[in-house]
């Protein structure tokens, strides 16, 4: 919190009150419902939370990448300007320069028929009116930052011709070429092996700190955010409902569904054969969603109050928030927690064992 | 490549030897093909006659057609065995020496080389008219999916898909030749630009409703590409949609459409013997159903030798095309 006052200024990105919906045949998905964030020059925020709970949605609205269909309001601003009025201007030399994407799955986000070094050298011919030749010594040059070796080689093969780690080193280079002030990681490692996921973490960390780029890396694992983001906002059904500066929202958590996402991965110094605690339930439905707090169903916190309405976030932004009635860590969220193991039972009908929970 | 390239000349060369061996039974093991060549002349016991054995029938003039019959066994290798005809066949067929027409004395190589021209200037024309007709209209409806103009262009080709092609050929004749004399009506062979410039009524009639399928083909497959997460990269790079449009989406979403361009070549020629019919254009078309009327047993199977193997070959440079299309199919 105390870093956020320092860097004080306006924030490169700032989202208010985006909402963005879907309508469908079965009905119109609610998306995301009101989600507000700042990230300032040279930070990174994490955006964490199941499928489902809008991150994504969330990323491609801001590149403007959603289909036509969707159904967006709220505000985003680029330093200072308008992002969606830019993008329906058709700017040039916006997205890939200011701000880019790299995106889930190394396997699909390249041109199968097209060779990796003009993947990379087409933006560098587009956006900086490179010739041909520059491009490719300089897309040789970016294969070597992000540590592919045999380079010279390398921009002369098709993407089949590499591995998943190697595509994703190629697809991280060829959103760095232009030298992007934010870049948007999508589950950037969610496809790789787990050996090559610390590596693309870490190479998008250094990379991101050398050139003082802003990041918004999306995850569903809390623990890729824990150690690289300096603010971390955790989703849920389209809501930000809690979020903080990394050290607060780990080690001071206040919304049950934080608690339970850090409790669901599983600690190397956790005995042989620990049973994980997974979240009981599914994601909820976004079509036409209760007025409830969306985790109700599945907290062991959750109290009558819990199901008259959807809890906003409190404070302001920037600081600790939190949208839940009954935070965890708190004498009230202790109090329901007491009320429910006394119960066996939450007021949304979720069975209570003393395995299945205690506060902060 | 060189593997890639190696393997699909092999399964060419297989699928010539098929298609050879297939003419060559249907004209050879269907019947007697003497009586193809000499009529009933076939039925003389020119052996017989020779040794004295069968009483000559024909007064006076059996040793001429002994001698008839001699020069055709001669001519299509009669007096060898079966497996060395084939061989003996194919070999004049590759060095261009098709036989000789019955109708005429005329050699069919000679016919084939009169009409061929014409035919092929008509089967590229309507090839360029309905991929040029195609491409664009395909990426303009692909770009706005299921918007105003992509409505209207589902319902237009599955219009041109269902007219006959007699019917779109009098259509068109009557609108832009007769009406409002735009184009020719007849053939005109003066000029190469004359005959270009005639030939665009029949390339139509062919090709429109060829455009319309490739159409429909490639709209489908952009929709598809463009869903892909290497289009959204692209728009994340900030590369315009036209750019992304052709030099992404386009070429990956070009299968379907080489793919039926190959094949469609055979229903090309098929829909070519009804518009040189229409638009009074001596090729090809025309010859093969005036031979078949008249019986014109060489003229016929040269050309649906000629035919089958254009086709053949063609098929097989689509194979090539793939490759270059996309990179992936090469390590196959």
């Amino acid at each position: 919190m105390a870093d956020q006052a320092a860097s004080a200024g306006a924030p490169l990105l700032s989202v208010r009150d985006l909402h963005v919906r879907f309508p469908t045949e079965r009905g119109t998905v609610n998306a995301v419902n009101g989600v507000s964030f700042d990230l300032y020059e040279g930070k990174t925020l994490a955006i964490v939370g199941e499928s489902g709970s809008g991150k994504s949605v969330t990323a491609k609205t801001l590149m403007n990448l959603l289909p036509r269909t969707a159904r967006v309001s709220g505000e985003v601003t680029y330093d200072g300007k308008d992002v969606r009025a830019l993008a329906a201007g058709k700017v040039k030399h916006f997205f890939g320069v200011q701000m880019t994407m790299v995106f889930q799955d190394p396997m699909t986000s390249l041109n199968p028929v097209k060779k990796v070094g003009e993947q990379i050298a087409e933006t560098l011919r587009y956006h900086l009116g490179r010739s041909r030749g520059e491009a490719l010594a300089e897309a040789r040059e970016l294969l070597n930052v992000v540590g592919i070796p045999e380079p010279a080689r390398r921009v002369s093969q098709y993407p089949h011709e590499l591995s998943g780690g190697l595509r994703q080193r190629v697809v991280i280079a060829m959103a760095l070429a232009c030298q992007p002030r934010l870049l948007i990681a999508d589950e950037p490692t969610t496809a790789v092996d787990v050996t090559v996921q610390k590596h693309l973490l870490d190479l998008l960390d250094g990379l991101r700190r050398d050139r003082g780029m802003s990041m918004i890396l999306i995850t569903h694992d809390l623990g890729v955010a824990h150690g690289r983001a300096d603010d971390v906002a955790v989703m849920y059904a389209g809501r930000v409902v809690e979020t903080a500066d990394a050290r607060s929202l780990f080690f001071d958590m206040r919304h049950p569904y934080t608690e339970a996402l850090l409790r669901s991965i599983p600690r190397i110094d956790d005995p042989v054969h620990h049973r994980l605690d997974p979240i009981p339930g599914r994601p909820p439905e976004l079509i036409d969603p209760p007025d409830e707090c969306a985790f109700a169903p599945r907290c062991v916190y959750a109290q009558a109050d819990c199901l008259g309405g959807v809890p906003t976030l409190s404070g302001l932004v920037g600081l600790h928030r939190f949208a839940c009635l009954h935070p965890t860590g708190t004498e009230r969220g202790m109090a329901a927690m007491a009320a429910n193991r006394a119960a066996g039972t939450t007021a949304a009908g979720l069975a209570v064992t003393d395995r299945g929970g205690g506060g902060g | 490549m060189a593997r890639f390239v190696l393997r699909r000349v092999a399964l060419l060369a297989a699928v010539l030897f098929a298609v050879t061996f297939l003419g060559f039974s249907a004209m050879n093991l269907l019947g007697d093909p003497l009586v193809n060549v000499v009529g009933v002349l076939a039925e003389l016991d020119c052996e017989g006659i020779e040794a004295g054995l069968v009483e000559d029938t024909t007064v006076d003039a059996a040793s001429r057609d002994c001698d008839t019959v001699a020069a055709a066994k001669a001519q299509y290798h009669l007096d060898q065995p079966v497996p060395l005809r084939y061989v003996l066949w194919v070999g004049d067929l590759a060095t261009g020496d098709f036989g000789t027409s019955f109708q005429n004395d005329q050699p069919v190589s000679q016919v084939v080389r009169e009409k061929l021209p014409e035919t092929l200037i008509l089967l590229v024309m309507a090839q360029i008219v309905s991929l040029g007709v195609a491409v664009p209209w395909g990426v303009i409806a692909a770009y706005r999916a299921n918007r105003a103009f992509d409505r209207g262009s589902t319902v237009a080709s599955f219009g041109l898909l269902s007219v006959p092609n007699f019917a779109l050929g009098v259509v068109l004749l009557y609108l832009l030749a007769l009406r409002w004399q735009v184009f020719p009506s007849a053939y005109e062979s003066d000029n190469l630009g004359g005959l270009v410039y005639s030939m665009v009524l029949p390339a139509l009639t062919l090709g429109l409703p060829l455009a319309a399928s490739y159409q429909r083909l490639l709209r489908t497959d952009l929709i598809t590409t463009l869903q892909e997460d290497f289009v959204h990269m692209a728009r994340a790079k900030g590369l315009p949609p036209l750019r992304i449009m052709f030099r992404h989406a386009l070429r990956p979403s070009m299968f379907s459409v080489v793919t039926v361009f190959g094949v469609s070549t055979g229903a090309l020629i098929g829909g070519s013997l009804v518009v040189e019919q229409i638009f009074g254009i001596p090729g090809i078309g025309r010859e093969i159903v005036t031979a078949v009327i008249r019986d014109d047993f060489p003229v016929v199977l040269a050309i649906v030798m000629l035919v089958a193997c254009t086709f053949v070959v063609l098929n097989f440079l689509v194979d090539l095309f793939y490759g270059w299309l996309d990179p992936r199919v090469r390590a196959r």
